[in-house]
């Protein structure tokens, strides 16, 4: 995780967000622009991390959390220089991988295709496509899960966001080139995960069941 | 079913297939979003405090909100300015309180400011120990009475602590809510306010206390029962007029041979 080191997403002079102004300055409409800003993208990105539409609410609500606490404890000229994004994502994996580390925890339960289901209850009802392609693409998120947690987090940000490799380094922090590395290892791995090869079933990376 | 998909895709490459199936999953998982308005006012109940206006006797004040209760009352040219100070004090994000519970928290507050007798929560958790008990003593000093500041430090007991106590108040968060103005001095006059001394006195006969009869005799007591009480207690009220006994310190009526109302507990120092 070397480069996922403190990178505040500090901002050059010049190209300050007005945003960052207004939580500086005390403006109480500010925090709920904020949170209407960026709460789309945020739900999103831990949707595709966790696979679970209530953990990932209450993954954003906590990161949002963490983020107002910072801000009540920052200096202003600290709060003025902030770029958002990228913080707010840094904040958000910070949440998700606790979520992670609490699931390795838990009594280790089989996976069952009922219990997948259940959990995407409103989506899988979504009539407009087969059985089968339905259970694929859960699929792809449960393959996605057995990557690195890096290789995740560039994959979804890439093709669940569908987001170009250099808005995934802003939000990551990460180098352009170390993105599409992650991007094309995780890919190369899920592919081999979902073609059910037998090489799959011995792979590194990402958390066993 | 994975051997199956495998041979579906057959004529792409395994990462192709990966790709398309990743997409899919990326337009279903944006496709089930649930209220978004009521999952940002979840997100700011959670994070901030909440912010509202209230109009007060002391004309319109900002008055700040923790989930426990009202945190901050003020004054401010700005809510900028106000929301500054909050944060200052106590590290906290403040954003306008939209939602329900700090709207029913706000309509409590302009009841109790209107002077209706309704329990106002207060949040008192960035106080010392000692500010939080003498903040709750004068909380309890009913509309209409007034105490010594002497009285105050008793009844937190720290019984020498008069001038801590005035310290207190003058830097007391939550003014109106905890009524700092009901606590005088201890010869009967109204003495300083943190929004000044003449609002404290303008608060006061608002609230129906007579001031300038108290700079004269902040005690009274009635040779019917043998007891003197502060001027304001509900039982120094019920003594006849012609019964009236007035004295301008505790330790006068004291001498006179009357003894303290088990009620208003007036302090008497040896």
């Amino acid at each position: 995780m070397s480069m996922e080191r403190e990178l505040e997403g500090e901002r050059d002079m010049g190209s300050r967000d007005p945003l960052a102004g207004r939580l500086a300055d005390g403006d109480p409409g500010a925090p709920r622009e904020l949170v209407e800003r960026h709460h789309t993208e945020l739900l999103r990105y831990a949707r595709a991390l966790l696979h679970d539409g209530p953990a990932a609410e209450d993954a954003v609500q906590e990161a949002f959390s963490k983020t107002f606490a910072a801000l009540g404890k920052y200096p202003k000229e600290r709060i003025e220089n902030l770029s958002f994004r990228p913080w707010l994502y840094r904040i958000t994996l910070n949440v998700v991988r606790n979520v992670w580390r609490d699931r390795r925890r838990e009594v280790v339960v089989a996976e069952t295709p009922e219990r997948t289901d259940e959990r995407f209850g409103d989506v899988v009802s979504d009539s407009s496509t087969g059985p089968e392609k339905k259970e694929a693409w859960l699929d792809a998120l449960e393959a996605l899960r057995r990557l690195s947690e890096r290789q995740q987090v560039a994959v979804a940000l890439r093709y669940l966001e569908d987001l170009p490799y250099a808005e995934i380094a802003e939000r990551t922090g990460w180098p352009e080139n170390t993105c599409k590395t992650l991007v094309r290892r995780g890919i190369g791995r899920l592919g081999v995960l979902l073609s059910g090869r037998s090489d799959a079933k011995n792979g590194n990376g990402g958390h066993s069941r | 079913m994975k051997d199956e998909g495998s041979r579906r895709f057959g004529g792409r490459s395994d990462e192709e297939h990966a790709v398309e199936l990743l997409r899919d999953a990326g337009t279903r998982l944006g496709a089930s979003q649930g209220d978004p308005g009521e999952f940002v006012e979840h997100v700011l109940a959670r994070g901030t405090d909440r912010l509202f206006t209230c109009d007060s006797p002391l004309g319109e004040v900002y008055v700040g909100v923790s989930e426990r209760g009202v945190r901050l009352v003020g004054r401010a040219d700005l809510p900028e300015e106000f929301a500054r100070r909050y944060r200052e004090r106590f590290g906290r994000l403040l954003s306008w309180g939209t939602d329900e519970t700090t709207r029913r928290l706000a309509r409590r507050v302009a009841t109790a400011f209107a002077g209706e007798k309704v329990e106002v929560p207060a949040d008192l958790s960035g106080t010392t120990p000692f500010q939080r008990r003498v903040l709750e003593v004068v909380k309890g000093i009913p509309r209409g009475e007034v105490r010594p500041y002497a009285w105050v430090a008793r009844e937190a007991g720290s019984p020498r602590a008069s001038r801590a106590v005035g310290t207190v108040m003058a830097n007391n968060p939550v003014p109106l809510v905890v009524p700092c103005h009901r606590v005088v001095r201890n010869d009967g006059t109204t003495g300083s306010y943190a929004f000044g001394a003449e609002e404290k006195v303008g608060l006061l006969e608002g609230e129906g206390v007579p001031v300038g009869e108290l700079t004269i005799s902040p005690y009274l007591a009635t040779p019917t029962t043998g007891i003197f009480c502060h001027a304001t207690c509900p039982n120094a009220r019920r003594i006849k007029p012609a019964n009236r006994r007035r004295f301008r310190s505790a330790e006068a009526a004291t001498n006179a041979g009357y003894r303290p109302c088990r009620v208003c507990r007036p302090v008497v120092s040896r």
